[in-house]
């Protein structure tokens, strides 16, 4: 369970506030797989942030007792100058898995990342794409109660999107999601409730459809 | 299972040491080659400067023995002020994770200059040896005193121009016009003893000063400690501490945003 409680977020634009959201009071009931929708700008990836503790509200409060991802971004957090090997090693041990657990997750990251080479090249020769790659396998080596995903799907050719797509399928028998997506049929097939964000308010759907068809509305 | 946040700080600080060791000296070993070169240059520089300029040297001590134990502390300081400085912007990226604090990087950065200051004084001490400098120490405690001490006192600064270079974009352009005179007047190359009494009042307001020449009168049995303030030095300690932390702990969250 999630429960946002009077939570107010706002970004100041040329000394104008900016709301993304406004006393917004919700909870998300325990073990659903959420979509995020929304325009691009309504805060969507604030949202997702806020939900990853490393944004906070400017008044009210988030809180859950679940553990949640770090938001997989096309960015993610990676320091440019070092591997991906050392990059999955440094994630590893912030979150203190033993020796033995760094290089199962090195063996799995690598293999499932398909970098090839690049697995030990500096972060900063590789593509947008094969960052995304890197940071969804590593999630994957992990667990958490909530995945925070930022459309970290769209990226990387046919066959990746396929793999990460049955990777997460089986990963939420185990764990949910909070997925920031604007592709319908990957909402549809992953998530089950949706809230959509829109003019600082925040609307929540027991049904992915009923977000979806709110957020066609917004749209036209 | 959630676990302690002192778990996660060590985990986190230890890591980020890891991490830094890998991205300051990178995959070239120049690197490490650099922190020994550094502090070594400038104690050949000085003495030849000293030898040629003035001549002779200070009775009974080894100059060059003398600058090194001067420059290491002063490095050391130098470097965890200045590191601190931008270790917010520099870790930025890592952020993402909520386990990584930016408090940590600053720990971090400290204990890396501290390791890398040990590893330099080992090696100057094989130098020194090889070449038969006279290495004898008055009173060793008080030497890694005043070594802790001056990082600690780093570290203070460290963590309040931290903060304060998060907000003010020039600040750390001013920090850092600051610190170029401030070699020159920390006693590095001679002692507050050998001053001008009228000069000795002035340079004395340098807190840095008071550090060096504790670690000199305590390392070299001709000379003394007479004009060390620990007063003085624990008011430049804990006072930016004190500020320091309470800033950060009020602005830590923009510090992730930022």
């Amino acid at each position: 369970m999630i429960v946002l409680e009077n939570v107010t977020k706002y970004f100041k634009v040329k000394n104008e506030k900016r709301y993304i959201l406004k006393n917004t009071t919700l909870t998300i009931p325990e073990g659903v797989n959420l979509g995020i929708l929304g325009r691009n700008g309504a805060g969507k990836s604030t949202l997702l942030r806020m939900l990853g503790g490393i944004d906070f509200p400017n008044s009210g409060r988030i809180y859950s007792d679940k553990k949640f991802s770090w938001p997989m971004g096309l960015a993610g957090g990676f320091q440019g100058s070092m591997t991906g090997r050392q990059n999955v090693k440094f994630v590893c041990r912030i979150f203190g898995k033993s020796q033995e657990e760094i290089q199962e997750a090195i063996a799995f990251v690598q293999e499932f990342s398909e970098l090839g080479k690049y697995f030990d090249m500096p972060i900063k020769t590789y593509s947008s794409g094969m960052r995304s790659r890197l940071s969804f396998g590593l999630s994957l080596a992990f667990d958490f109660d909530y995945l925070l995903i930022d459309e970290t799907l769209s990226v990387g050719d046919k066959h990746f999107k396929d793999k990460s797509k049955k990777a997460l399928m089986k990963k939420i028998e185990k764990s949910n999601i909070l997925l920031v997506s604007h592709a319908m049929p990957t909402l549809r097939e992953l998530c089950d409730a949706g809230v959509v964000v829109h003019n600082g308010t925040m609307h929540y759907f027991d049904n992915i459809e009923d977000a979806i068809k709110e957020y066609n509305r917004i749209n036209q | 299972m959630k676990r302690a946040s002192f778990t996660i700080f060590k985990a986190v600080v230890h890591a980020l040491v890891l991490r830094e060791i890998q991205t300051r000296f990178g995959s070239q070993k120049l690197g490490y080659l650099w922190a020994i070169v550094d502090p070594m240059a400038q104690i050949i520089v000085f003495a030849s400067i000293k030898a040629l300029l003035f001549g002779g040297s200070m009775p009974g001590i080894d100059y060059p023995v003398f600058l090194a134990t001067g420059f290491l502390a002063y490095d050391l300081f130098k470097h965890i002020t200045l590191r601190s400085m931008d270790a917010f912007k520099a870790n930025k990226g890592l952020f993402v994770y909520k386990q990584v604090k930016p408090f940590d990087t600053l720990v971090a950065r400290t204990i890396i200059e501290v390791l890398i200051t040990s590893v330099a004084t080992t090696i100057f001490l094989c130098i020194g040896l090889y070449f038969g400098f006279d290495l004898e120490v008055k009173d060793l405690n008080m030497v890694i005193l005043g070594f802790l001490w001056i990082a600690l006192f780093g570290f203070s600064l460290g963590i309040l121009f931290a903060v304060l270079a998060t907000f003010y974009e020039n600040f750390a352009k001013i920090i850092r016009l600051i610190f170029m005179p401030l070699m020159f007047v920390s006693a590095l190359f001679y002692t507050v003893e050998s001053l001008p009494p009228i000069a000795r009042d002035f340079i004395l307001l340098n807190p840095v000063i008071h550090f060096i020449e504790l670690i000199h009168g305590s390392y070299f049995p001709e000379l003394e400690t007479t004009y060390v303030d620990f007063t003085y030095m624990t008011f430049w300690t804990l006072i930016p501490l004190y500020f320091g932390l309470w800033l950060y702990k009020r602005s830590e969250q923009k510090i992730v945003m930022s």
